[in-house]
């Protein structure tokens, strides 16, 4: 059984969709706690403003901001509320407005303005981080901002002193990418959109001599003299470089980050990477990534590993200073709770951080020690509780 | 598939070696060398003199190569270059291993290889030898030259793509020692161009009298091969006959399976391969230790049969 809870002044208020998988597993991890469940806030009424949050907050309420999840709806509202807000770098990147917003047809699959996306996202984030400037929360709008700008949050790691793969300066189009990569006589990156989560517009690049490969999520469609980027599940390869300059042009259009595509290891076939949760300060669930190309998000149908074999390989000590790093790269932040995805080097003796996920608890059925992510994390938001030690949304950087 | 990096070669384990890091003990284990470009990490180049630096290296009776530098464009000739600069220092190996890399390292067809024949001079001792890497003219190719080796017990050529000029030189090769020949022939794609009658000498001749293992792996060719060595008179020396990886399907096997000496093998390696389930029950009726796993279904593009060996990009 479940360690006994006796905090029953504690309530949960949760800012996510209703019906995501998300929410019903962290519900469902409430209930097993007996603990009441968490007051559900959707990011539609959030963005409507029909939510005041200020009357829903008690001195024990403790704020849990979810993912926005693969809801279309919150999606449009989020990109209309971007396309109001001024870009802090100069409008050099793809909009909609909102009156083609409202009435863009859906299409499976297809890749809407990330930038504007998390421009309107971070509005709602400001926007809620004013409206809980003394509620104790799990996570911190500040932090999800930054973890959900894949530039910044490299910056950060680096000037900390984390191993990240070295990134290139912002570069604009293919041409760029070349001249920056022969500036430093390097034949490999991984370009991928700044905002964007999962593989989504992601592309793996290298070439030799007058070789180009690449291997990309993406696909773009040339529509009425432009052309639409969509997102496919099914892993594609390119070999032209004409054809990888027209994806990188198109994913440029966005803002991008782009680093130095580090080989990954090599296990029963595999090549993989980890994800490692960190909670309250200590690396806990941890999966292996295999995949048979680059890309070893989960969502694109690979699968899981055999980690007490791969750990066994890389061994317990660098094992520790891989989960060392994750934990230093988390207290960077304020958040409770963090997904981190870490690469080992092709040797498995040197590891890198590649992204931190703001949203990368999701690891269904995964437990370690008998509990899975979300109890781990309520539990620990218990304990921390009594020491009234977490963190403010207003917190400032 | 993805190839591992090498964890056992000359019949030692294979340790990766940094700075810092004692050298591993000779008698069991074979260090491996690699570069790792990316990050604050001393050069390939540093590595290598670090680890000449110290004289617990002059124990060691093996190398395995991984990486040089992120592109693996110029390889063999770099390697070649600085073994042969160094050669005070390894001419005593016994083992040596190049271009230990996977495919997120770099495709096999983009590491380069070309003139490889110094090392043999530089390292009159050697007893195994194993490469990765192109082997054809879809990059600067591979030549050993005619080998004139007492000591060579194992030579493996790991290739996507084999150019026939490589077999014809070992063919003539003098390796009165050798007991394990390995040899991957790849896909036309990659400019792979051998044919069974390449293989001929081999098969008539007796040229390696010792020799116990035999890989004709990752092969367009496999059924021509399987066939061709059933009329073999090698056969009857041999203790392992792999063929796996490659195209072999129910009409190379079905020679295997009528062929009296295959039942005297201790292993026939099919795996990878495009056989019948059929037939993967009669060859399990051998007697012998047959691996059977991996087996593939050809696709179709277009009503076309695509099959595809293993590893050949």
């Amino acid at each position: 059984m479940w360690p006994s809870v006796n905090n029953n002044n504690v309530h949960f208020l949760l800012i996510g969709t209703p019906g995501d998988r998300r929410v019903t597993l962290f519900q469902e991890a409430l209930t097993r706690l007996d603990l009441p469940p968490a007051q559900l806030i959707s990011y539609q009424k959030l963005i409507a403003g029909g939510a005041a949050l200020a009357d829903l907050l008690t001195p024990t309420t403790v704020v849990r901001i979810e993912s926005p999840g693969k809801s279309i709806e919150t999606e449009r509202l989020l990109l209309t509320l971007g396309a109001a807000e001024p870009d802090p770098e100069g409008e050099c990147y793809e909009r909609l407005s909102s009156s083609t917003l409202a009435t863009l047809p859906y299409e499976k699959g297809r890749l809407l303005p990330s930038r504007q996306w998390y421009l309107g996202f971070s509005a709602l984030m400001r926007r809620l981080a004013a409206q809980l400037p003394t509620a104790q929360t799990m996570n911190c709008p500040a932090d999800i901002l930054l973890m959900f700008d894949k530039r910044g949050c490299h910056a950060l790691l680096d000037q900390h002193g984390i191993d990240v793969p070295a990134a290139l300066p912002p570069i604009h189009s293919y041409d760029e990418l070349m001249v920056s990569l022969r500036e430093r006589d390097w034949s490999r990156v991984f370009l991928k959109l700044a905002h964007g989560s999962s593989a989504t517009g992601t592309i793996a690049y290298r070439f030799s001599g007058n070789r180009h490969q690449a291997f990309t999520t993406v696909e773009v469609i040339s529509h009425a003299g432009d052309f639409r980027l969509y997102n496919t599940r099914r892993i594609r390869k390119l070999e032209s470089y004409q054809e990888i300059a027209r994806v990188v042009n198109a994913l440029c259009r966005q803002r991008v980050h782009v680093e130095q595509w580090l080989p990954k290891p090599t296990y029963a076939g595999q090549v993989f990477d980890l994800r490692v949760v960190v909670i309250g300060g200590q690396a806990m669930h941890t999966i292996a990534r295999l995949s048979h190309s680059p890309m070893t998000n989960l969502h694109l149908l690979n699968r899981r590993g055999n980690l007490a074999a791969i750990r066994e390989r890389i061994g317990p000590e660098r094992w520790q200073a891989a989960q060392h790093t994750c934990e230093r790269a988390t207290n960077l932040f304020d958040s409770l709770y963090t997904g981190i995805d870490l690469l080992f080097s092709a040797d498995y003796r040197h590891h890198a951080i590649l992204e931190m996920n703001a949203f990368g608890d999701l690891l269904p059925g995964l437990l370690y020690h008998d509990q899975d992510t979300y109890t781990a994390e309520i539990l620990s938001v218990l304990s921390i509780l009594k020491e009234q030690k977490l963190c403010s949304s207003t917190h400032a950087r | 598939m993805a190839i591992d990096h090498k964890t056992h070669f000359a019949g030692k384990t294979v340790i990766e070696w940094e700075p810092g890091d004692p050298i591993p003990d000779p008698t069991t284990t074979i260090p491996r060398l690699s570069g790792n470009p990316y990050g604050n990490h001393p050069s390939w180049d540093e590595k290598f003199l670090e680890f000449l630096a110290d004289l617990a290296s002059q124990t060691v009776t093996g190398l395995v190569f991984g990486p040089l530098t992120e592109s693996a464009d110029d390889y063999g000739n770099k390697l070649v270059t600085i073994l042969v600069e160094h050669r005070e220092s390894i001419q005593h190996l016994t083992a040596l291993f190049l271009g230990d890399m996977t495919f997120e390292e770099s495709e096999i067809s983009w590491i380069s290889l070309g003139d490889v024949s110094p090392i043999f001079k530089t390292c009159p001792q050697l007893e195994h030898f194993g490469i990765r890497g192109c082997a054809s003219s879809y990059s600067s190719g591979l030549h050993f030259g005619i080998l004139q080796h007492e000591h060579l017990k194992t030579l493996i050529v790991e290739t996507g793509s084999m150019d026939r000029s490589v077999i014809h030189d070992i063919l003539r090769s003098h390796l009165p020692a050798l007991e394990h020949l390995e040899l991957w022939t790849g896909s036309e794609n990659y400019e792979a161009n051998c044919t069974v009658e390449d293989f001929a000498p081999l098969f008539t001749e007796n040229l390696f009298p010792n020799l116990r293992y035999l890989g004709l792996r990752d092969s367009e060719i496999a059924n021509d091969l399987a066939m061709a060595i059933s009329q073999s008179p090698l056969l009857e020396q041999l203790r392992m006959l792999d063929l796996s990886l490659g195209w072999l399907d129910d009409t190379g096997a079905v020679a295997l399976l009528n062929c009296p000496a295959v039942r005297k093998l201790e292993k026939l390696d099919l795996h990878y391969h495009y056989c019948s389930e059929e037939m993967v029950q009669r060859l399990q009726t051998l007697g012998i230790d047959v691996d059977t796993s991996e087996r593939q279904e050809p696709d179709f593009d277009d009503g076309e049969e695509q099959r595809y060996v293993a590893v050949s990009e």
